[in-house]
């Protein structure tokens, strides 16, 4: 149970996007451009955050409210930083455009943009992962688990691997649904994406509890497939949009 | 979309450099990880021509380390720059067949004796069980085909850029063993180096990448070349940085060599069984790294002259990316596309983005995903520099200076935060 348990750990948090990577960023050197600033945006992010933070540690675990506005600060701020991804972007498709142009290549698909809204956010849920799980996972490797009091029935290399699992997806597609929303100007799509946000770390707030985990991670399991389904129908929809649209042009 | 999006052109260049790096990094942590934890027992301090001054105990204190340290990169930075003047004078000399074979030998010598004492720990932990005579004839064999394939045509270029990654790793791993204050204030002090010695006048690299291109010869230094190896594909994306950044008017493809030379930082390492005169020798190729423009007009006329080899003309560049043209030419184009050059980086940079990592590796994991990241971006940053001024540049500063910055943000600020918060189960 030592090297291989700590591989194991490392591939539930991480196998999905594992999956995505190679699937579909590999293959297109820019989308591994996109994942990696957005990894640095959101490390960046972090970094601002526990400055911000820092003369506040260690939090006491018997209060709630304090872990209550550290969340809530986090999770705004982050939010704030993916309007400004999104500008940036916005700049960078202009840019993309002109250039494609240039070169006599079609401009961006529908699918182009999605896909640098996916890699965007497997950006963020990757940082996600390798941060709070991750690095934490070195001990996993040796001969000795870790338990936390406040959910003794699985370790705790395990908890964190599922958690972050969970919020791989939650990041990774709820930067689709918000791409889209800004460029579609749905306002739906706007507000669902920090309302996710904020209550999968709400959710994360159960896990205080004695034996919260029990219900904090099914229910952030639910959260993230909420943001899955969303994501599919909205994808969907605009494949099936284009390509009506297609087909009336031609 | 066989043909379709931008999007699979933009940017190769960028990562033909990069993954490279990342596998380097990613080894050398991985070998520091495994072997850290089984040669603690001996760890006494290894001497060498980075710390010839002042060897660092833990138990001294922190002015002694700080200034000990900055004594160390000194001298060090000073032996590079005598180094760096010899090589330039040989190679104004023309003394090109006594520096190629020199270079040889060291090669031979790095990929001998320091990797074969690597190879002999991982041996060694692992227990693999291998007789000496195997093990003697398979070293042998790794060097002997590492020194040719580094050194002369005809050779896959995917042979060649492995071993240009095994010699960073080799050589990284070995810079990992100096202590802790030394390594910080030797990266500071060579980064600093690094953009004097391309960018003032007189600087000793700089002289050299003049020389070397007004010759038009190859630089007497090992770099990596990312050269394409699909060629179309690669091709494209190298124009299409250097039109995306460089401008409307100017359609030329960036060429550009990030020369370097980590050859020198190598056998500075191997001071503990040899005399300092020959560490000091060994050096010759110093180590920094100037990303260098190859004369643009140069690619032109060898296009025109030599029915295309090295690099299409820019506007069959600007047809060639997509359509019917493109292909036809490339038809035509088949075997001399794989000769042009793509960006180069010097195995310096290679050595030090990797001792920084390998540094971090010392302390956490987390520390080494940040420093990964700033390495990575200060890279990236390099290049689009790169391809805005087009000349030579040094690769070291900024990410170096990124990585030291985000190390020390991670390790003070950033731990006990994620530490703190992630241990409750919590997470945003």
């Amino acid at each position: 149970m030592t090297v291989a348990a700590g591989i194991g750990y490392v591939l539930i948090g991480l196998g999905p996007a594992l999956a995505l990577f190679v699937a579909l960023i590999s293959t297109k050197p820019f989308l591994i451009l996109t994942l990696l600033s957005s990894t640095l945006l959101w490390l960046i992010t972090l970094i601002v955050l526990s400055g911000l933070w820092s003369p506040f540690l260690p939090l006491e675990t018997t209060q709630l409210w304090p872990f209550f506005i550290l969340l809530l600060t986090s999770i705004a701020f982050q939010e704030a930083i993916r309007i400004l991804f999104w500008t940036a972007y916005r700049k960078l498709e202009d840019i993309l455009d002109t250039f494609a142009d240039r070169v006599s290549k079609p401009r961006l698909y529908h699918t182009d943009k999605m896909q640098i809204a996916l890699a965007g956010g497997l950006g963020h849920g990757l940082a996600h992962a390798v941060f709070f799980c991750l690095s934490l996972l070195t001990p996993a490797f040796g001969p000795a688990t870790f338990y936390v009091e406040k959910c003794s029935r699985m370790p705790f290399f395990l908890v964190s691997a599922m958690i972050a699992l969970a919020f791989v997806i939650i990041h990774t597609f709820s930067m689709v649904i918000a791409f889209s929303g800004f460029a579609e100007q749905n306002k739906v799509d706007q507000m669902f994406v920090p309302i996710v946000h904020l209550v999968a770390g709400m959710l994360t707030l159960v896990n205080v509890a004695s034996g919260g985990c029990m219900i904090g991670i099914p229910m952030l399991y639910l959260v993230a497939f909420v943001t899955l389904i969303y994501c599919g129908k909205m994808v969907f929809r605009r494949l099936t949009e284009a390509g009506s649209r297609q087909e009336n042009l031609s | 979309m066989e043909s379709g999006s931008i999007l699979e052109s933009i940017g190769s260049e960028i990562i033909g450099v990069m993954s490279p790096v990342s596998i380097c990094m990613f080894l050398v942590v991985l070998l520091v990880y495994t072997l850290s934890s089984s040669s603690n027992s001996s760890s006494d301090p290894i001497r060498t021509a980075a710390n010839l001054v002042y060897v660092e105990t833990s138990s001294d204190s922190t002015t002694q380390k700080l200034e000990g340290s900055l004594l160390n990169a000194l001298v060090f930075v000073i032996l590079i720059a005598a180094v760096t003047f010899l090589l330039v004078l040989l190679y104004y000399y023309n003394f090109t067949s006594f520096l190629k074979n020199y270079m040889r030998f060291s090669a031979f010598f790095v990929l001998g004796t320091m990797g074969g004492s690597i190879y002999l720990t991982v041996i060694q932990y692992f227990s693999i069980p291998v007789d000496s005579i195997t093990c003697f004839v398979l070293l042998f064999n790794f060097t002997v085909v590492g020194v040719l394939s580094l050194f002369s045509e005809g050779f896959p270029i995917f042979l060649r850029q492995s071993y240009m990654v095994v010699l960073g790793i080799i050589v990284a791993a070995w810079f990992t063993k100096l202590p802790e204050w030394t390594t910080w204030t030797l990266l500071v002090a060579l980064a600093l180096y690094d953009l004097v010695a391309v960018l003032a006048p007189g600087g000793p690299l700089k002289i050299l990448v003049e020389l070397a291109s007004s010759r038009d010869g190859e630089l007497p230094a090992l770099i990596y070349e990312a050269r394409p190896v699909v060629s179309r594909g690669n091709q494209g994306g190298r124009s299409a940085l250097g039109m995306l950044v460089g401008g409307v008017s100017d359609s030329e493809s960036v060429e550009v060599e990030m020369v370097a030379r980590g050859e020198g930082s190598r056998n500075r390492n191997s001071g503990e069984e040899y005399t300092s005169v020959q560490i000091e020798s060994d050096e010759i190729e110093g180590e920094s790294t100037p990303l260098v423009p190859n004369s643009q007009e140069r690619g032109g006329l060898e296009n025109e002259r030599r029915d295309g080899q090295g690099e299409i003309s820019p506007l069959l560049e600007l047809l060639g990316m997509g359509d019917a043209a493109g292909e036809v030419r490339e038809d035509a184009l088949d075997t001399e596309m794989t000769t042009s050059r793509g960006i180069k980086l010097g195995l310096g940079d290679f050595v030090f983005y990797s001792v920084l990592v390998g540094r971090a590796a010392m302390y956490d994991l987390m520390t080494v995903y940040a420093c990964y990241l700033a390495i990575i971006s200060g890279l990236g940053c390099t290049l689009i520099l790169l391809a805005v001024h087009r000349q030579a540049l040094p690769a070291l500063p900024i990410s170096i200076a990124l990585g030291i910055m985000f190390y020390f943000l991670t390790r003070l600020i950033m731990e006990p935060f994620v530490v703190g918060i992630s241990t409750n189960l919590m997470m945003f």
